[in-house]
């Protein structure tokens, strides 16, 4: 790298020197003398000029730049610089360039000003977000506990004496609608976790053949129960590092979902996984009602329920999908949806294999299980 | 009419239940009652701690969030004074607990952390297993 100053002194300090050389040369080889020693003169005049005025020009020049320069990377530093003064002396154009610099900085100085205040406003909210959420959670579950309790207590006949049939429906209808209640305090929690980055997953290494057998086995009651037939489909068995609970969940989501929006006859309802290099790759298929494009662009967005008229029995929060999404998500995976209206519907999600041989995972596991 | 269930032990337990909310200790004592078990209920944090101190039970029901003295400030006591207490206890919470605290209640030596709205079937089986 070349300095100004270095450039306009080599350009300008040859050019004196060949003027002032051919001055000489004139000289030298000129017949008259007199008008040679004019040249001569007049060639030193110019150059010595010249290079007076290069070193006028260089330092106005340098001397602006250089303060702009400091000014930059003192401003990239701390976002604001120091009042030193700029003598409007020099060059116009380089004076008016550091005194818009000097504007700009004080533009952006308030900008991030104002913008780390409101950082600092929004994370107050977001806290105090969490603060209500907790606290409504709390509130909310706390008076579910005796509702549950005492309906569990009244379905214990042997305890609390025999109930006729009426009552004993009137129980059963309580006891449904505050498992109802419980799921969908459950699900805007859990929701809300995933929003605020606070969902925790405990990572294990787990076969992915058991995760679908696990969902297969806990849904073949409530399937029969539904007319449903459940099949499972298992071509091989890979190893994920994967959260079991989570992953339960959103076979629990995904296959009640499926579940809501199943023909009346012949219902199949087809879980399993598929092999794609570095991921497993799980689906819940199902020969129901399906979805439009458009239904699919919004299927993972909170609330959103699909409108299938009044021909389904639907409920829910409209957070299952949202939650899934946020659950595989936070396990390192990805989510999304095969349909068309009228020819069922599948939902995918990927899974990272585990990349770890199991005796190194084992021995990982030792050490910081020591610490 | 309770040999029908085989954990069930013969012998009646003695729980102690430390919750704020009545409606909550009423419901659980009730239903231990009925299921031939002993219990004591408070709804006060530091009376229990003294119960705690001065009684011997085979199981603790302890809530976390209670105003004064909450549920931490009576495990924090315990684990300074009596550890060997902390086997017994059975956390009930409406709060969800992160997992590291989780942990930080297995080092304790507690190994039950229910969330409300519990099944009380599970719980019962909690706590028979902890007085074991």
């Amino acid at each position: 790298m070349i300095k100004i100053k270095q450039a306009l002194f080599l350009i300008f300090g040859i050019t004196s020197f060949i003027i002032f050389y051919i001055g000489i040369l004139n000289y030298i080889t000129t017949e008259d003398k007199n008008i040679g020693m004019v040249i001569l003169v007049f060639s030193a005049i110019v150059s010595s000029g010249t290079f007076f005025a290069t070193f006028y020009i260089s330092n106005n020049l340098t001397k602006p730049i250089e303060l702009l320069a400091r000014r930059m990377s003192e401003f990239s530093k701390y976002n604001s610089i120091r009042k030193n003064g700029l003598d409007d002396k020099g060059i116009q154009e380089l004076y008016s360039l550091n005194k818009n610099f000097k504007e700009m900085t004080r533009k952006v100085g308030d900008a991030l000003e104002k913008e780390k205040q409101l950082n600092q406003e929004l994370k107050e909210i977001d806290s105090k977000k969490t603060e209500f959420m907790s606290m409504i959670s709390h509130e909310l579950k706390t008076p579910l506990m005796p509702i549950k309790g005492y309906v569990q207590l009244l379905q214990k006949q042997e305890m609390m004496g025999q109930l006729n049939e009426k009552q004993l429906d009137a129980i059963n209808e309580i006891s449904i609608s505050a498992k109802k209640l419980e799921k969908l305090i459950q699900d805007v929690l859990m929701a809300q976790k995933i929003d605020l980055g606070k969902l925790s997953v405990e990572k294990d290494i787990i076969e992915s053949k058991i995760l679908v057998e696990n969902a297969y086995k806990a849904f073949v009651p409530a399937c029969e129960e539904n007319g449903v037939k459940l099949m499972m489909s298992v071509t091989a068995s890979d190893k994920v590092y994967s959260d079991s609970d989570r992953i339960a969940e959103v076979f629990s989501n995904l296959i009640c979902n499926a579940l809501a929006f199943l023909p009346e006859k012949d219902a199949t309802l087809e879980i399993g996984t598929k092999d794609n290099s570095n991921f497993v790759t799980f689906y819940v298929k199902d020969n129901g009602v399906g979805m439009s494009d458009d239904q699919q662009q919004n299927i993972f967005k909170k609330f959103y329920q699909v409108d299938t008229s009044s021909k389904r029995k639907k409920e829910g929060s409209g957070l299952g999908l949202a939650i899934c999404e946020g659950i595989v998500k936070a396990l390192g995976g990805k989510m999304w949806v095969q349909s068309k209206l009228g020819k069922g519907t599948t939902f995918y999600f990927d899974l990272p294999k585990a990349k770890i041989p199991i005796q190194q995972f084992r021995s990982v596991k030792a050490k910081n299980s020591r610490n | 009419m309770f040999t029908k269930s085989k954990t069930e032990p013969a012998k009646p337990l003695e729980v102690l239940i430390i919750d704020d909310n009545e409606q909550i200790t009423k419901m659980i004592s009730s239903f231990l009652d009925m299921s031939n078990h002993e219990c004591t209920v408070v709804n006060d944090g530091k009376e229990g701690l003294e119960l705690i101190k001065t009684n011997q039970f085979d199981s603790i029901i302890l809530d976390l969030a209670m105003p004064e003295f909450d549920g931490y400030e009576i495990l924090n006591t315990l684990s300074k004074e009596d550890p060997d207490q902390l086997s017994k206890v059975i956390i009930l919470t409406a709060s969800s607990i992160p997992i590291e605290t989780v942990k930080k209640f297995k080092e304790l030596g507690i190994s039950s952390c229910l969330q409300k709205p519990v099944d009380i079937d599970q719980l019962l089986s909690k706590i028979t297993s902890v007085a074991e």
